[in-house]
C-alpha cells in the first residue's frame, strides 16, 4: 500500500508539472491561429529574400545542371508567357511594409500534412529484382501513413490516392492549395551495388554531392516545369523561413525512421543482411520540395536495390513499421512545434 | 481567499456522455448534447435559454442542436461549439450542487480527462472553456485517470472505449508518455455509423435514422454469438416492421475488432518483456462502447496468439473516469493547485 502512494505522489507531480507547462504556454488567443501564422512566417520569408536571392543563385549554379538541361527556346518563351508560378510572385507592396510578429502565432501550427506518395502510373520508379515497383511501395505506406496520422488527429491530404502519374507540379499544387502544414514525400532509395540498407530524409538545398544531384535527377522527371518556372521558384523557397522548419522535420522523421528500423522486432527476421545505415539528413534540389510552400522534405524509407529490404518490403508488417515511424516523426515534430514557440525561424 | 471551502470535481468529458463525482459526494451523468432554441416561439414553449443532455435531444426539432465533441475533443474553430462545451461543464458542476457564476463560497477544483493522444490545442480548448467555471483545474489523459480511479497504476492495460475514441494505455508507473498509449477513431460512434449504412443496404425500404441505430447499438450489441437475434421495429412505408438486424450487429460491432488488437498487441510489444506476461493478465476495459457483449472473451481469445491473458470489465464504466478524476482532484497537494490557477497567466499572483 505504502507502494502505491508513493507511486501516486510521483505521478501527481509529474501531472502537476505537465500541467503547469501547459498553463505557462496558453497564448492568448487560441482561435484563428492558422492563418495569423501562416502571413507571420510568409513577411519573415520576406525579410530574408534580398540575403538569399544572393546565395542561392550561386549555391545552386552546379545543383541546375542535371536537375534540368537548359532549353533555352521553351525558357525563353516560358518567361514571356507567364504560367501558374506567376501568381506567386511576391507583390512589392508587402515587402516595404513587413510587420513585427507576434511569437505567440508561432504554437499549435500543425494541422493538416500532406503525404505524397513517390511515382505512380507509368512513373514506376525504382524497381527490385524481384519485380517489386516503387510506386506501389509509396502508395501502400502513404495509406498507412494516413491512417495514423489521422487516428493521432491530424488531417490528411494526399497527393495521390492511386496508383496513376501526377506531375511534381501537381503535387506540389494539390498540397498548397489544401493549405497543408507539412508536406512528406514518401520515396525509396536505390544504391548501385545493392548492399548497402538504409534510410535518409531530404530537405530542400544545395549539394555538391553527384550521386545527390542523380538521384534528384531521377525523382525530378516529369516534374512539368520549365527552367524559368524553376528558378523563381528556386529564390523565392531560399528566402523561406520554411528552410529550418524544413529541416527539423527531416531530423525528427529521418531520426525515427533510423531508430525504429534499426531494431526490428523478432518476427520480423532479416535473414542475417547487413546493418541498417543512418545515411541521415541531406539536403538535395528536389523539385517537389522546391514549389511546396510548407515545410517538406522527402523520406528515402528503404533502398529497393538490396535484396533483404526487397524482401521485408513485400510484408505488410514491415511496411507497417515503416509508416509507424514516419507518423512518429511528424508527431514528434508537431509537438515539438508546439512547445517551442520562439524558434521562429 | 483560501477561507473559501474547496470543492473537488472529476470530470470525464466525452463525445457521447459526459460525467462529474464531486467531493461532495453527488455524481452525475448527462449526454453531451446542448441545444439553443431556434427562435422566439421555440423560446416561448421550451422557457429556457438552453437545454442540456436528454432533454435537448428530446426537443431537437425546436433546437440548433450541437454534441460540440468529435472524437473525444472539442470541435475545432465553431466559436457555437465552444460555446456549448462551456454550458456542458457549467451544467455538469452545477448538479454538482455549485453555481458556478458564484463561486463566493466554494474554490472548485477540477480535474478534466482528454484522450490520450490529445495535443496541447486541445487541452488549451478544454482550460478556454473552463475559465470562469473552475478556480484551479488539471488535465490528464483519460485513461490514467481511468487507472488512478482503480489503482492499478503498475502493469495494467486500460482500454477504454467510448463513443469518440478508443484510448488504450499501458501503465508503467509512470506518466504515459506517447509510447505507452494509443487513441483510434474506430469507438461507439463508427459502429453507428456503419451499423446505419448495413442496415440501409438491407433494409433499403425501411426508414431508420442514427439516433435509432444508437439506441439499438446500446441494447443488442456483441460480437461473436449473438444470446438471440437481434429484432427491432422500424417503419416500412409508414408500417411498424420487425426487422432481424443481427448480422450487421455483428459486422458492425467486430469491425473495431482489428484496429484495436493491433494497437493492444503493439503496446504490448512495447512493455519490458519481463513484464509482458503480468500486463496480459491485467487488461481492464471500461467505457460505455467497451460494454459490447463477448468482446472481454474474444480479446482474451486474441491474446491467446501471445501467450494467453485476462481481461476484465470495470465495475462502473460511466464513472470510472471521473471517479478517477476526482480521486486525483483529492490526492493533489494543496500547494500544487494554486499553480493551476484557470486565469491568464500574465496576470500572475
Amino acid at each position: 500500500m505504502a507502494r502505491v502512494d508513493r507511486l501516486k505522489q510521483r505521478l501527481l507531480r509529474e501531472l502537476v508539472e505537465q500541467n503547469v507547462e501547459l498553463v505557462a504556454g496558453l497564448p492568448r488567443k487560441t482561435l484563428k491561429r492558422r492563418r495569423r501564422l501562416r502571413l507571420g512566417s510568409s513577411l519573415l520569408g520576406l525579410a530574408l529574400l534580398p540575403v538569399a536571392l544572393l546565395a542561392s543563385s550561386r549555391l545552386f549554379a552546379p545543383a541546375l545542371g542535371p536537375v534540368a538541361p537548359p532549353v533555352d527556346g521553351s525558357a525563353a518563351s516560358r518567361v514571356s508567357n507567364p504560367g501558374r508560378t506567376e501568381g506567386r510572385e511576391i507583390p512589392e507592396a508587402r515587402l516595404a511594409a513587413p510587420r513585427p510578429i507576434d511569437p505567440s502565432v508561432f504554437p499549435l501550427a500543425v494541422r493538416r500534412i500532406a503525404i505524397d506518395p513517390g511515382h505512380g502510373g507509368a512513373a514506376v520508379g525504382t524497381r527490385a529484382a524481384s519485380g517489386l515497383y516503387e510506386k506501389d511501395i509509396t502508395l501502400d505506406i502513404a495509406r498507412r501513413v494516413r491512417r495514423l496520422l489521422e487516428e493521432a488527429s491530424f488531417e490528411v491530404v494526399m497527393t495521390r490516392e492511386e496508383d496513376r502519374a501526377v506531375s511534381l507540379r501537381e503535387r506540389a499544387r494539390i498540397a498548397n492549395e489544401a493549405q497543408s502544414d507539412l508536406f512528406v514525400s514518401i520515396h525509396l532509395n536505390w544504391i548501385a551495388g545493392g548492399n548497402t540498407r538504409g534510410v535518409e530524409t531530404y530537405y530542400l538545398g544545395p549539394t555538391d554531392d553527384p550521386e545527390l544531384d542523380r538521384l534528384a535527377a531521377l525523382e525530378n522527371r516529369d516534374s512539368g516545369y520549365a527552367v524559368a518556372d524553376f528558378r523563381r521558384l528556386l529564390d523565392q523557397v531560399y528566402a523561406g523561413a520554411r528552410l529550418d522548419s524544413s529541416r527539423r522535420l527531416a531530423e525528427s522523421i529521418d531520426g525515427s525512421l533510423f531508430r525504429s528500423l534499426s531494431r526490428l522486432p523478432s518476427h520480423l527476421p532479416t535473414s542475417g543482411g547487413s546493418e541498417i545505415a543512418d545515411r541521415g539528413v541531406k539536403t538535395a534540389p528536389f523539385l517537389v520540395l522546391v514549389s511546396t510552400e510548407m515545410p517538406a522534405v522527402l523520406a528515402e524509407v528503404s533502398c529497393l536495390s538490396n535484396e533483404t529490404e526487397a524482401e521485408l518490403l513485400t510484408k505488410p508488417l514491415y511496411r507497417q513499421y515503416i509508416a509507424e515511424a514516419l507518423a512518429r516523426g511528424v508527431r514528434r515534430y508537431a509537438l515539438a512545434a508546439e512547445s517551442a514557440p520562439e524558434k521562429g525561424t | 481567499m483560501s477561507e473559501r471551502q474547496a470543492l473537488h470535481v472529476g470530470i470525464d468529458l466525452g463525445t457521447s456522455r459526459s460525467s462529474i463525482s464531486a467531493s461532495n459526494g453527488q455524481r452525475h451523468v448527462v449526454e453531451s448534447y446542448v441545444g439553443w432554441p431556434l427562435d422566439m416561439v421555440a423560446r416561448k414553449v421550451l422557457k429556457k435559454s438552453v437545454l442540456i443532455g436528454r432533454e435537448a435531444l428530446e426537443q431537437r426539432t425546436m433546437l440548433d442542436l450541437h454534441r460540440p465533441l468529435e472524437e473525444g475533443l472539442i470541435k475545432d474553430g465553431s466559436e457555437k461549439d465552444e460555446a456549448a462545451v462551456r454550458e456542458l461543464l457549467r451544467h455538469l458542476v452545477q448538479l454538482a450542487g455549485v453555481d458556478p457564476s458564484d463561486r463566493s463560497d466554494f474554490q472548485i477544483r477540477a480535474v478534466v480527462g482528454v484522450p490520450a493522444e490529445a495535443l496541447r490545442v486541445n487541452k488549451q480548448q478544454v482550460r478556454k472553456a473552463m475559465q470562469g467555471i473552475a478556480d484551479n483545474l488539471l488535465i490528464v489523459s483519460e485513461p490514467f485517470a481511468v487507472a488512478y480511479g482503480l489503482e492499478e497504476l503498475l502493469h495494467t492495460m486500460i482500454i477504454d472505449i467510448g463513443a469518440g475514441t478508443t484510448d488504450i494505455c499501458v501503465m508503467k508507473g509512470r506518466l504515459p508518455t506517447e509510447d505507452d498509449q494509443r487513441t483510434l477513431t474506430q469507438a461507439g460512434d463508427s459502429i453507428d455509423e456503419h451499423l446505419f449504412r448495413l442496415i440501409r443496404e438491407r433494409h433499403p425500404q425501411a426508414s431508420v435514422s442514427l439516433h435509432m441505430v444508437r439506441g439499438w447499438k446500446e441494447e443488442g450489441s456483441f460480437v461473436g454469438e449473438p444470446l438471440s437475434p437481434i429484432l427491432v421495429t422500424a417503419p416500412v412505408a409508414g408500417k411498424p416492421t420487425r426487422l432481424d438486424i443481427t448480422a450487421e450487429m455483428r459486422q458492425a460491432c467486430e469491425a473495431i475488432l482489428p484496429p484495436l488488437v493491433e494497437s493492444m498487441f503493439d503496446l504490448l510489444s512495447r512493455v519490458d518483456p519481463e513484464y509482458q506476461e503480468r500486463v496480459r493478465q491485467n487488461v481492464v476495459l471500461s467505457g460505455g462502447t467497451g460494454l459490447i457483449r463477448g468482446l472481454g472473451p474474444r480479446l482474451e481469445r486474441e491474446l491467446q496468439a501471445v501467450g494467453g491473458g485476462k481481461v476484465r470489465v470495470v465495475r462502473d464504466p460511466i464513472y470510472v473516469g471521473s471517479d478517477g478524476g476526482l480521486a486525483i482532484a483529492q490526492d493533489a497537494p494543496e500547494g500544487d493547485w494554486e499553480k493551476l490557477s484557470t486565469d491568464e497567466p500574465k496576470r500572475g499572483k
